[in-house]
């Protein structure tokens, strides 16, 4: 999928920030769901389950937890968080599978 | 109810794990099925439960005494069959359920819990099922993701878990196939014997009213049975237990094993997915009515102190969980019998009229359902079933009038 989810014309944005997203750079509105940056972005398949089929986020409102990644801000450890809660903000690293795993 | 269904050979009542179960082995064996749920093919109990196959002797019946224990033992040869019964289901069913019989631990914490253990596995170990007192060193050794406080456990290599949500329709599935009809969205709402010993059900469903006439009924409908059972006029003896489950997120998988603990109400496991389900028996509460009774018909409220409570034991057993997120806790109602042994048989003051419930049917429910329908098709209660006739309690049934 493009990224053009996101919608730009009659909107006015903050600045873009930059988010690590599994190690590459992201730009991003501070403020907006990690979940959403990363819809924007196309990063949709958010994991596999054991058959191997493809999932991601559901319900985009903090219940059905399909969109668990894993966010770091700046220094501090790593943290499980459901994507779709989660505010955009600089300095922030994302990883949708678990660290030790990178 | 489709027109070929108002006459069938029996009429199951209640889509969950015995029921489903019970309309198979039926089908298969050329009887004309028809099985109705109110709600939908697993929506109750049978889909809610931790999904434990457990065979060593219940944390329930220890706390009560030597007498309830010598009693819970008679259930240990019947545990036995179940073991037999979860290993060939696969193949029987010829699709996966996420059986997984890596063993069971019961652990303890005390040294007075290691010799309430000692106890079980004697008991059990002369019934022939073959459970081995773990010290805390070959605990550790075992389980090395469990707390290094505990003393010890008791381990039974059969043990494990199912996937208590898809068991019921597969086996539903395969009923279908065999030209069982099931009809969901479909609710019994009258129930009576006529002069001929036939019983005569009326069915609301999506269609509207339906009669039903049929020499046999089977009530599997948990602790629905009991109201069912009193539309006949007949007191089965079960009482609705409302409890509840949790699940935290997936993690790396470090917990092959069932593990429950000897003292405390903890049931614990990690699924396929990596998910940790925690229960044990901890209870939820039901809803008032306006009449002030307790809604049975709504599935109960979580009482936070029972679900921290629950948590408690859980990462006091394996520290790790601590570090997890909880995804969802839920509530369902299964129900308990006046002598904690489920009821599996034929009701003798109605003859043809067959009950299957009782709680904890989730590790026993195919073996019974096999049984049960054993039963019903030579016409006479299988031997092992002898400890679950409904008759134990036929005197609550002396004055009743029928048909």
């Amino acid at each position: 999928m493009s990224g053009a989810r996101r919608i730009e014309e009659g909107v006015r944005r903050p600045d873009r920030v930059t988010l690590r997203l599994d190690g590459a750079d992201l730009a991003a509105c501070p403020g907006e769901s990690v979940l959403a940056a990363l819809v924007a972005s196309g990063a949709r398949r958010l994991r596999d389950d054991r058959e191997g089929t493809a999932r991601g986020a559901f319900c985009n409102m903090g219940t059905c937890s399909e969109c668990t990644v894993w966010v770091r801000k700046g220094a501090a450890a790593w943290v499980r968080r459901r994507a779709c809660l989660v505010p955009v903000e600089a300095d922030l690293c994302v990883l949708t599978h678990a660290p030790e795993a990178t | 109810m489709t027109p070929g269904s108002s006459h069938p050979d029996i009429l199951i009542v209640g889509g969950g794990l015995l029921g489903c179960a019970s309309a198979w082995h039926l089908a298969r064996r050329g009887l004309r099925v028809a099985l109705v749920e109110q709600s939908q093919v697993n929506a109750g109990a049978s889909g809610q439960n931790a999904g434990s196959l457990h065979f060593q002797i219940e944390r329930r019946f220890l706390e009560q005494g030597e007498e309830a224990a010598s009693d819970a033992a008679r259930i240990v040869s019947l545990n036995r069959l179940a073991i037999a019964e979860w290993q060939g289901l696969e193949d029987m069913l010829g699709r996966g359920l996420d059986i997984a019989m890596h063993g069971g631990l019961m652990v303890a914490e005390t040294e007075a819990e290691m010799a309430l253990l000692a106890f079980k596995v004697a008991r059990e170990n002369a019934l022939g099922l073959p459970t081995r007192l773990l010290d805390a060193d070959e605990l550790r050794a075992r389980a090395p993701c469990l707390s290094p406080h505990l003393a010890g456990a008791a381990w039974l290599a059969e043990e494990g878990h199912a996937n208590p949500r898809i068991l019921a329709g597969a086996f539903a599935q395969q009923a279908a196939r065999e030209g069982a009809v099931i009809a969901c969205g479909a609710r019994l709402t009258g129930l009576a014997m006529q002069a001929d010993g036939q019983y005569r059900a009326t069915i609301e469903g999506l269609d509207g009213l339906g009669e039903v006439t049929t020499p046999r009924v089977l009530l599997a409908s948990g602790h629905w049975s009991a109201r069912l059972a009193g539309l006949l006029g007949l007191n089965l003896p079960l009482y609705p237990v409302p409890l509840m489950m949790n699940v935290t997120e997936r993690g790396e998988q470090v917990l092959p094993f069932l593990v429950q603990h000897v003292g405390q109400r903890l049931s614990m496991k990690q699924s396929e997915d990596g998910n940790f389900l925690i229960g044990g028996g901890w209870p939820s509460r039901f809803r008032r009515r306006a009449d002030g009774l307790p809604d049975l018909d709504r599935p109960g409220e979580i009482v936070e102190a029972n679900l921290l409570g629950n948590l408690a034991v859980a990462a006091r057993v394996m520290p790790g969980l601590a570090a997890r997120s909880l995804l969802r806790s839920w509530t369902g109602t299964t129900c308990i019998s006046a002598d904690q042994l489920p009821l599996v048989g034929e009701v003798g003051k109605a003859p043809g009229l067959f009950v299957a419930a009782g709680g904890s049917l989730f590790t026993l429910g195919p073996v019974l359902a096999r049984l049960l329908a054993q039963t019903i098709v030579d016409g006479r209660p299988a031997d092992e079933l002898a400890l679950f006739l409904p008759d134990r309690f036929a005197h609550l049934n002396a004055f009743a009038v029928l048909p």
